[in-house]
């Protein structure tokens, strides 16, 4: 990565009649980074992709790929690879016909065809297969065989939409492996789309959040995770159950915050910006079934879900609502339904977050209502 | 296991015995006329009191019926390229544009099969009247492409959708130009289609037996026509070679047409 944006787009706006599909936005792609746009759907991830590849054309804005305005472009001329989720490979065309296709087109010699077929199939580990027809292979074969046509000709940036989505899990894990690797050897500027939080934090160096035709927040997976941008992201990325908030004061510039919740004033970490309204953000991993110092949340067990090692507990917690833990399953073993519990979690557990009130993600019951500041 | 009620093997063996009498029934007529061109006599006779190609020698030496054979193809041929330029362009406006109104086209597309054929008959000979095209040969030709371009265009079209447009996109990402991805993925994947459809069109075409009597005049006499004539006035055996040849070519090109169709999916 040598810091030089890719791919800039300059307040890109797509209207489908009167209904915004993406409102503005402004988007930087490092060179050689690996960025996901991920989202539930209809959150205008796919529409951006689209844009950027040439399938849409926007309402308003520009797209700059290397430099160069490629808004008005055909898709033919826009240098840039993709990859479908259905594959979409010529099922009349052998592996290597489809592989060489972009090559031929640009009439690279048939002697450099030979090589950049050899060395895109070994990449993605099919040596030996240039004679197959797509419908001889499997499912995962054929994806990879759409990832060594998309990256032959070496385009500029590589647009992946939800490759993974038609495997099943097993492979995804492995494909997932073979993208990571791919990204790092060839160190190619990736946009990746997915609604499938776990895919993107394996592979993604940054990623956009997106929801109702914008990008929420962007950043790195970890930030996302630990730090999430507000009651969305904390809900949308990590699960995260929301505490109600009776009040709050910022401390370390922000870093951390004092904040009084659940009968008890303590500090614990807190994202950056957080104003106005503001929740508890606990992931569901954090929470215990032994005191560990932190909060305590006294509920009612309403089900049990055993996963291997870890058991799901969905509990009713009053002045809260539900709330979601993940427990080890052995500690766990005697808990019945119908039963009242004590959840715990320390205070360096809890992130305080924005909340943003227009969420049509999970949204806290209607009885913290009434302790909001 | 599953034990059967006496009533549901009674049921099962009814309805067998029922496919065999009906099938047995639609297909007794086709081995009565393909006995019948078999037969070397010189008037009708069932059975036929002796065997041999008299009547394919009798057809091959008439003239006239070679010359209504030759006439239908030379009408067929040009009403199939038409069906094919006018179908292909139309599904691909159908199932792969913005075009609006495609709907209506879908349904337009398909009237002249739906539409019974007297009344849509009657029609045309208004408008062909009006336009001059009464007894002329690219008014049939015309005629002929309005019948038989809806069987490429449902069969064209069956294939459109069973071919993803990302392979179209894939194409063009890849740095062809839409009229090279439209040439090289799509119509390329279509081609087995377009021929199942041709053929079918040109059966269409060849067999047709209406419109040749409204549109037709005296002058133009196709298969069909001569084969009316010839029933018309007094009875040659050598039209059961005829029927036999139009049967036996018929079912020939329609199993092309379906084994093409298979092979596309």
């Amino acid at each position: 990565m040598n810091g030089r944006h890719a791919l800039e787009i300059r307040s890109l706006s797509k209207r489908f009649g009167s209904t915004a599909a993406l409102h503005p936005l402004d988007l930087d792609v490092n060179a050689g980074e690996f960025l996901t746009l991920l989202g539930p759907s209809g959150s205008g991830k796919t529409t951006l992709l689209r844009l950027i590849v040439g399938f849409e054309s926007p309402t308003e804005g520009r797209i700059v790929l290397d430099g160069r305005d490629i808004s008005g472009l055909s898709p033919a001329d826009r240098s840039a690879g993709m990859v479908f989720q259905n594959y979409a490979l010529f099922p009349h065309m052998t592996v290597r016909e489809n592989v060489e296709y972009g090559l031929k087109i640009r009439r690279a010699s048939r002697e450099e065809r030979r090589r950049r077929v050899l060395e895109m199939l070994e990449l993605v580990q099919l040596t030996g297969f240039d004679d197959r027809y797509p419908r001889q292979l499997s499912g995962g074969q054929q994806q990879r065989v759409a990832l060594a046509r998309a990256l032959a000709y070496k385009p500029t940036i590589i647009l992946m939409d939800e490759p993974l989505g038609a495997l099943d899990r097993t492979l995804r894990i492995e494909m997932e492996h073979v993208i990571r690797t791919i990204h790092r050897s060839l160190e190619a500027t990736v946009i990746y789309v997915t609604h499938d939080r776990q895919e993107a934090l394996a592979l993604s160096d940054r990623i956009a959040i997106m929801r109702a035709g914008r990008i929420v927040t962007i950043g790195k997976p970890e930030d996302h995770y630990y730090r999430p941008a507000d009651s969305f992201v904390a809900s949308f990325f990590s699960d995260a159950n929301l505490l109600p908030v009776v009040k709050y004061v910022s401390t370390a510039g922000g870093d951390t915050a004092r904040v009084t919740a659940q009968g008890d004033v303590f500090d614990c970490p807190s994202s950056h910006n957080v104003d106005g309204e503001a929740r508890l953000a606990v992931r569901p991993r954090s929470l215990g079934l032994k005191p560990v110092g932190g909060i305590g949340l006294r509920g009612l067990l309403l089900e049990t879900l055993l996963y291997g090692d870890e058991r799901e507990l969905i509990c009713e917690v009053p002045g809260v609502g539900r709330v979601t833990a993940l427990v080890p399953s052995r500690a766990s073993a005697d808990l019945a339904v119908g039963q009242a519990i004590e959840l715990h979690a320390a205070h360096e557990d809890l992130v305080l977050v924005r909340h943003r009130d227009d969420d049509d993600a999970p949204a806290p019951s209607a009885a913290d209502r009434t302790e909001e500041p | 296991m599953r034990r059967r009620h006496l009533s549901d093997v009674a049921l099962v063996v009814v309805g067998r015995v029922a496919i065999v009498v009906i099938v047995g029934l639609l297909l007794l007529p086709v081995a009565v006329v393909l006995m019948l061109s078999l037969s070397n006599d010189t008037v009708f006779a069932f059975p036929p009191s002796s065997w041999g190609f008299r009547q394919y020698r009798e057809l091959l030496d008439n003239p006239q019926w070679v010359a209504a054979i030759s006439y239908s193809v030379k009408i067929a041929i040009p009403a199939v390229v038409l069906s094919v330029v006018v179908a292909v362009p139309a599904s691909l406006a159908i199932h792969r544009s913005a075009l609006p109104g495609r709907g209506l086209l879908q349904l337009g597309g398909i009237a002249s099969i739906v539409i019974p054929i007297s009344a849509f008959a009657v029609a045309m000979y208004g408008v062909f009247a009006q336009f001059g095209l009464l007894g002329s040969y690219w008014g049939l030709v015309v005629a002929n492409t309005v019948l038989a371009f809806p069987f490429v265009l449902i069969v064209t079209s069956a294939a459109l959708t069973r071919i993803p447009v990302e392979l179209e996109l894939a194409a063009m990402i890849a740095g062809a130009s839409r009229p090279r991805a439209w040439a090289g993925v799509t119509l390329r994947l279509l081609l087995p289609a377009i021929l199942a459809g041709a053929l079918l069109a040109f059966v269409t075409s060849f067999d047709e037996a209406v419109f040749i009597n409204f549109l037709g005049g005296p002058d133009q006499v196709t298969l069909p026509k001569e084969v009316f004539n010839s029933v018309r006035y007094g009875i040659d055996p050598a039209i059961t070679a005829i029927a036999a040849v139009l049967m036996l070519t018929t079912s020939a090109i329609m199993t092309c047409a379906l084994v093409l169709q298979r092979r596309g999916r």
